[in-house]
């Protein structure tokens, strides 16, 4: 069903990406002073990146088959667990890189993801389909967060902050408070997305024939 | 590949993975305020952290001149990473010290000291700190906590006139 992985990725690139997802997802920077500190995952996150991994198993961009199963021996299997338990834990601190720390703002983005993760659910996208996917929704929760936000909490951001301002007036009864970002959370977060999509593209992949057996149901318009 | 290589692989694939989330734990745990922290965190935890001593003995000089603040800076370069049991219970001393009035206590400042003991307690093998310095009069990090939770208790014979006889510890 699943193109075999090579042992040194399932046992060691994987964990590893995953993991750093993991622990880098809950830095958060100071912007006063720089003072770091490391938030665990919120139980929301907790949802969402188990609601994530579903939507991952239907879309055939994770298959458990590959990582787990009776084909596979104990040491195999014992690998495929640590790969799967890493996937979750850097789902759920992703979410929780990308979420504002409190406030309306926390509130309107786990519910965006909620209901964009439900959506995609029902579509049933293909695994390219679900990857492009995933990289707009973080790719835009990076850019409001630690761009767009950390803009209008910024009074030196000068043009920037105008620009949003103007942008925003009218969208809500009061004026929108940014959050305040260190510039070194910005560039840790990106990193956190690029390595858990790099994470996501490493994943086993479905053997050929298993592919054009899924694309043949989810999307029939592809093989036309 | 090899089946015996791959099973090595994939064995020392289980260790690494194992102690990198360990690590990534025992960060969470105890959440580094800087990145000279984490660093001595990581020291600790394979067991090459040692406290500076020059710095811990100027430290110790400035304490016992009840040059408090001074003290707690310099207590604080020898020990970056918060791990050394003793020189917390020092730090925790200088706040109790320092809070310690014959009229009134401090109560911020006997916080802190709480919050410091407690941090010196928890890094102390078995949770027993034992101070052997003749110039304090607590010399255990128990009695020290106790000290600090009296004096940020709230009781009738805090008004007791006889307090003001009370000596520093």
């Amino acid at each position: 069903m699943t193109r075999a992985l090579p042992p040194a990725r399932e046992a060691f690139v994987l964990p590893a990406l995953f993991l750093t997802v993991a622990g880098a997802g809950g830095l958060r920077v100071s912007p006063a002073g720089g003072a770091m500190s490391f938030v665990p995952p919120p139980l929301i996150t907790l949802v969402l990146a188990v609601l994530l991994l579903g939507v991952m198993a239907r879309a055939g961009l994770l298959i458990p088959s590959g990582l787990l199963g009776d084909h596979r021996t104990g040491l195999e299997n014992a690998n495929g667990v640590v790969v799967l338990l890493s996937l979750f834990a850097a789902s759920a601190q992703l979410f929780t890189c990308l979420t504002p720390d409190a406030g309306v703002l926390r509130l309107i983005f786990n519910l965006f993801f909620l209901f964009l993760l439900w959506n995609t659910l029902a579509a049933q996208p293909d695994r390219t389909r679900l990857l492009r996917s995933l990289f707009v929704v973080f790719g835009w929760a990076y850019v409001v967060r630690y761009v767009a936000l950390a803009a209008l909490a910024d009074p030196q951001a000068g043009w920037t902050r105008g620009m949003l301002t103007v942008r925003l007036e009218g969208a809500s009864s009061g004026p929108i408070a940014g959050e305040a970002t260190a510039p070194l959370a910005g560039y840790v977060a990106f990193a956190t997305v690029a390595l858990y999509m790099t994470g996501l593209g490493l994943l086993p992949r479905p053997a050929p024939s298993a592919a054009v057996a899924l694309v043949a149901t989810r999307a029939p318009d592809l093989l036309e | 590949m090899g089946p015996v290589r791959e099973v090595l692989v994939r064995v020392a694939g289980l260790v690494f993975a194992a102690a990198y989330a360990a690590f990534i734990v025992s960060v969470y745990a105890r959440q580094p305020r800087t990145v000279q922290q984490l660093a001595s965190g990581m020291a600790a935890s394979v067991g090459a952290y040692r406290v500076d001593p020059v710095n811990f003995q100027e430290g110790l000089r400035f304490f016992r001149a009840d040059q408090f603040i001074e003290a707690r800076a310099a207590f604080e370069r020898a020990d970056p990473a918060r791990q050394d049991a003793p020189t917390q219970f020092y730090i925790a001393y200088s706040f109790y010290r320092q809070g310690w009035g014959r009229l009134y206590h401090d109560d911020p400042l006997y916080r802190q000291g709480l919050e410091v003991v407690d941090r010196a307690i928890a890094r102390a093998p078995g949770g027993r700190l034992v101070v052997p310095d003749p110039n304090l009069q607590m010399h255990t990090a128990d009695e020290l906590r106790a000290e600090l939770q009296r004096g940020l208790a709230r009781e009738l014979s805090d008004l007791s006139p006889m307090k003001v006889f009370a000596e520093r510890k």
